[in-house]
């Protein structure tokens, strides 16, 4: 059986461990007489401690072993407490993946990547209604210019990168883009679906 | 496991770094585009530059990518308002074609100038023959209004409407430099431009109203009615209309309008604005008479009608539709005259705040910007 490490028992026997290492600590003293009866003398030293007069008293009958240990617990549990810390202060570096030796967690992004972008299509092709299939001509506006969309085929007019472009919509099936070009002449493109 | 991952991943890093290379494969693009121009026609192709355009077959793909400088001279004896190049690729986007055009010049006889085309194709790979790409004179508009061309997309209406309202707006910004000086012309620019701003961007998909057979109408689906805008000056007045709202979705709508002129009129097209849920308005469109060979007698009305599905967005966002105005935008008369609205009627609403300006507004206000305000008034004296 694994025992509690000492300074654990002291902590635990002046009702300085944390909730739940106390519940940790409890469980496994409840079972265990060797860790009950050293708990047991760690409440009684704190007795006899409290019991000490200073200055003036007898120093000679003082436990200094269940005193050091009792030290030597709570100054290496300040030093865990100092690494912890130190730890989180310490600036974050992106370390590359070791995608050679474990490549899993990669793979496992890649799907779940891959699962998301195809529940986003279905998700729109859902709520698309059918007029807007992919086979039936569409015409959509977009940052490049005025495209005309069927199937697998596109034919897009371009406006010029930056320009301002003024959009005209024809209930009849087209729509026409008006922007200024570099002599500062206005040139109309216009894509029609008939 | 070690060395069978490694195994695997190297061989994925070769497999992609092929299809890279593959995806880069260039074509020629010199053989992608047809240059068509009638022999008769009062514009000659002097030169044509195809800047950085490229073809390049990526994986299944084809994608053409072509930034041309036409350079053209009229040829004529008359001055050229306007010209519209037809832009087909009927073979690789069935159903669909462009155009380009350069509208308010003055393109005196002889004279070169440039129109930029600039096109991306997709398509899937296949053996083809002949050009992806074709480009032909679609039409001419000169100073007198007469017209030289095909006119398969009518383009004759469109450059004709267009030259009124570049009629209209040179007149208007001629006459408060008469009325109000200089300074009253600078006055006039700012606040054309500070316009630009209010007009905003929104993004449309439209699609023919091919709802199949037996799908479910959305149950917010309801008709909308159209709050009409009656313009004073306006011979032709929308009565009642509809569309069909689900959401950012408008679906064929319909408007009725009556011809209060004392002429026959056989064309109309009615301005769309749209309110958002959050109270901002845009311009949602336009609908057109359905019937190219429409003839509205004099106190007679018609039913515009067109059956297509557009959606709204701004930045990604579906936007909500909440109301929507009619209010007529052109008027072509049996006779070829055009109405369309005057600056005193644009300026009678706050609603028509939004719309765009007229492609010579754009263009002057353009010059104001780059030139300054001599070269304004240089250009507003030179016709």
């Amino acid at each position: 059986m694994n025992h509690p490490r000492e300074h654990d028992l002291a902590l635990l026997a002046g009702g300085e461990a944390g909730p739940l290492r106390r519940l940790l600590l409890d469980r496994h003293v409840r079972n265990c007489a060797p860790c009950q009866e050293k708990i047991a003398a760690y409440c009684d030293l704190r007795e006899d401690l409290g019991e000490i007069e200073l200055p003036g008293s007898n120093w000679n009958e003082v436990n200094w072993n269940f005193l050091a240990a009792d030290m030597r617990a709570n100054i290496r549990l300040g030093l865990e407490a100092g690494a912890c810390v130190r730890t989180a202060r310490t600036p974050w570096r992106w370390k590359a993946p070791r995608l050679w030796k474990n490549p899993r967690p990669a793979i496992a992004f890649a799907c779940v990547l891959i699962v998301t972008a195809a529940g986003e299509l279905l998700r729109e092709n859902k709520l698309r209604s059918p007029a807007v299939a992919d086979s039936t001509p569409v015409l959509v506006t977009t940052d490049s210019g005025v495209e005309f969309r069927t199937g697998a085929n596109s034919l897009t007019l371009l406006k010029h990168h930056g320009d301002v472009a003024n959009q005209t919509v024809s209930a009849r099936g087209d729509i026409s883009e008006r922007y200024i070009d570099d002599t500062g002449a206005v040139t109309i493109n216009d894509v029609s679906l008939q | 496991m070690f060395l069978c991952s490694k195994g695997v991943f190297a061989a994925l890093t070769l497999a992609f770094a092929a299809a890279l290379a593959a995806q880069e494969t260039s074509l020629d693009v010199s053989k992608s585009v047809q240059i068509d121009l009638p022999p008769d026609a009062p514009l000659n192709l002097t030169s044509m530059t195809m800047g950085d355009s490229r073809a390049t077959s990526r994986g299944g793909a084809i994608v053409l990518d072509l930034h041309m400088g036409l350079t053209l001279r009229n040829s004529g004896a008359r001055h050229i308002r306007g010209v519209t190049l037809l832009i087909t690729a009927q073979e690789f986007a069935p159903g669909g074609k462009g155009s380009v055009t350069r509208p308010s010049i003055d393109i005196p006889p002889g004279e070169n100038f440039t129109l930029p085309v600039d096109i991306r194709l997709v398509r899937p790979v296949r053996e083809t023959a002949g050009p992806m790409v074709r480009v032909r004179l679609d039409g001419v508009l000169f100073d007198d209004l007469s017209f030289y061309g095909p006119n398969k997309l009518d383009s004759q209406r469109a450059l004709t409407f267009w030259e009124a309202e570049a009629q209209r707006d040179r007149a208007y910004f001629k006459q408060t430099l008469q009325a109000k000086g200089q300074t009253g012309l600078q006055s006039a620019m700012l606040a054309s431009i500070a316009k630009g701003p209010e007009r905003g961007q929104v993004n449309v998909a439209l699609s023919r109203n091919g709802r199949a057979v037996g799908s479910v109408v959305p149950v917010t689906e309801h008709a909308e009615k159209f709050a009409a805008l009656r313009l004073p000056d306006a011979p032709v007045e929308t009565e009642e209309g509809w569309a069909a709202i689900s959401g950012n979705e408008a679906r064929s709508p319909q408007i009725e309008v009556l011809n209060r002129s004392g002429k026959a009129v056989r064309y109309v097209e009615i301005g769309w604005l749209v309110k958002d849920k959050e109270g901002n308005q845009f311009v949602a469109g336009t609908v057109p008479a359905s019937d190219s060979a429409m003839v509205l007698p004099a106190g007679q009305r018609a039913r515009l009608q067109q059956d297509t599905v557009l959606r709204f967005s701004r930045s990604g966002r579906p936007i909500e539709i909440e109301s929507m105005t009619a209010y007529v935008s052109q008027v072509e008369f049996a006779d070829g005259h055009v109405w369309v609205p005057s600056r005193q009627d644009l300026d009678s609403s706050p609603l028509l705040r939004v719309t765009a300006p007229s492609p010579e507004e754009q263009r002057l206000t353009e010059i104001y910007q780059r030139k300054g305000l001599a070269a304004l008034v240089a250009d507003l004296n030179r016709y």
